[in-house]
């Protein structure tokens, strides 16, 4: 076993790990954070999706002895981040009534974050490809962009008021 | 297991020598996570390798460098590779369509696969070289020497990819890429990459055709044939419509995700396609 730091959504965690063992296992399973799902576990549905220094990334695919000296943020860390208040992604996806079971929600949270981080005001077809690596299985898709265009504007608004 | 992450080449040569078969080197991890139970139980050794100075994209006299740990994203959108005579580059990360894996997978470890991923059907079409080190020096080896076969590529013990180097293409050279999948985020079903040069009087003066992911060799294969009916004509729509039919002595495998008479099929069109690319791209003196 080897002892890592994590800095997770600004907290430092110790913990001990295998070298094989996955990001998204040591933050379920080790460190408790459980807003992170883990789905496929290989890369193809998205679930597991946080951003690590300040990219997407899938967990599942990171290594956790591989993510010390990161900065890694978690759908948990929204709240923080916005003063302790949903998120505007969050309010726009309970809203716009964007997940039925919810599983994929944190990844699809954390994607259209980084992508209105970059670009505050996407068309449809980028909100699109910036989901295009997370799998909704209750097909919520067309709610979901609905979501992240509402938020995309909540948040431009927000800005031009500020 | 052990687990390194050495921040000098010395020492990580020094680890792959100690280590042997065992080593393992990691930059996105994307194909050894996915593939962890079978992968890390062979391995007793992996050793981290983004902390080398191996990320980077430069250019020099001789054409692009791309370090072995630089990103699809960083290769996507870079000024060196959106756009210009090595646009190819960017349009090929861009379709390995899942955001977080092009923030993650790199360009060493997508040319050691070897299995069905684009960038080495790129990469060929490009006359690339593929930067190898070890405690016993520096070689270079072409991206056609390189892939010995399916999930297998020439490195020997103790050795790594440092860099790909893709070489100045001619004058008026363009290339285009295409790609066959079922779903936006699948493997490929089989990759097309094509390259044009153009002499002063706008005949072919150099041409590569090579198809990848799902040739029957299971490594990337340029089409001799398609190449030859290229060579020396006017690159017009029936001297393009010759090629991609030529372009069928690459043979396809035939498997449950699709047959191989679709996939050649595939090809086909996707000569066609990336020919009518590269060639326009080329008459614009390479830089469009």
């Amino acid at each position: 076993m080897n002892a890592i730091s994590l800095k997770i959504n600004n907290e430092g965690y110790d913990v001990l790990v295998k070298p094989h063992w996955s990001l998204a296992y040591v933050i379920r399973e080790k460190i408790g954070l459980t807003g992170t799902k883990a789905g496929c576990e290989m890369g193809t549905c998205g679930s597991c999706t946080l951003l690590l220094d300040g990219k997407p990334i899938f967990s599942c695919l990171r290594m956790a002895i591989d993510a010390q000296g990161s900065d890694i943020r978690t759908i948990e860390g929204l709240e923080e981040e916005n003063n302790g208040e949903l998120h505007p992604l969050q309010e726009a996806f309970i809203q716009d009534h964007g997940m039925q079971c919810g599983f994929c929600t944190p990844g699809m949270i954390l994607a259209a974050k980084h992508l209105l981080e970059n670009n505050p005001d996407p068309t449809g077809q980028e909100v699109r490809e910036a989901i295009g690596g997370h799998l909704c299985r209750c097909g919520t898709y067309v709610r979901i962009v609905k979501a992240i265009m509402n938020a995309a504007e909540t948040m431009r608004n927000a800005q031009a008021t500020q | 297991m052990e687990y390194y992450s050495p921040t000098e080449l010395d020492h990580a040569y020094t680890l792959l020598d100690k280590y042997g078969d065992g080593a393992v080197p990691i930059a996105g991890s994307t194909f050894f996570m996915s593939r962890r139970e079978e992968l890390f139980d062979e391995a007793d050794a992996v050793i981290d390798i983004k902390k080398l100075g191996l990320n980077y994209i430069r250019l020099n006299d001789d054409g692009l460098h791309i370090g072995a740990t630089t990103t699809f994203n960083e290769i996507f959108d870079h000024k060196l590779t959106r756009g210009g005579r090595y646009a190819i580059l960017s349009d090929t990360a861009g379709e390995l369509n899942t955001n977080e894996v092009r923030n993650m997978a790199t360009i060493g470890g997508v040319v050691c696969v070897a299995g069905e991923v684009d960038m080495p059907t790129s990469l060929l079409a490009c006359d690339a070289n593929i930067v190898i080190g070890s405690s016993r020096g520096t070689r270079a080896m072409s991206m056609s020497e390189f892939h010995v076969g399916y999930l297998n590529n020439a490195l020997e013990e103790g050795e790594m990819v440092l860099e790909v180097h893709v070489p100045q293409p001619p004058a008026n050279t363009g290339a285009g890429f295409a790609k066959f999948q079922r779903t936006a985020a699948d493997l490929p079903l089989v990759n097309v990459a094509t390259r044009v040069s153009l002499d002063g009087a706008g005949a072919c003066s150099e041409a590569r055709v090579v198809a990848g992911a799902a040739t029957l060799s299971g490594v990337p294969e340029r089409s001799a044939a398609a190449e030859a009916v290229l060579l020396g004509g006017t690159i017009d729509d029936a001297l393009i419509e010759s090629a991609a039919a030529a372009s069928n002595d690459i043979e396809c495998v035939n498997d449950f995700r699709v047959s191989a008479e679709v996939r050649q099929l595939w090809v086909r069109c996707g000569v066609e396609d990336t020919l009518k690319q590269a060639a326009a791209r080329a008459r614009q003196g390479g830089e469009a």
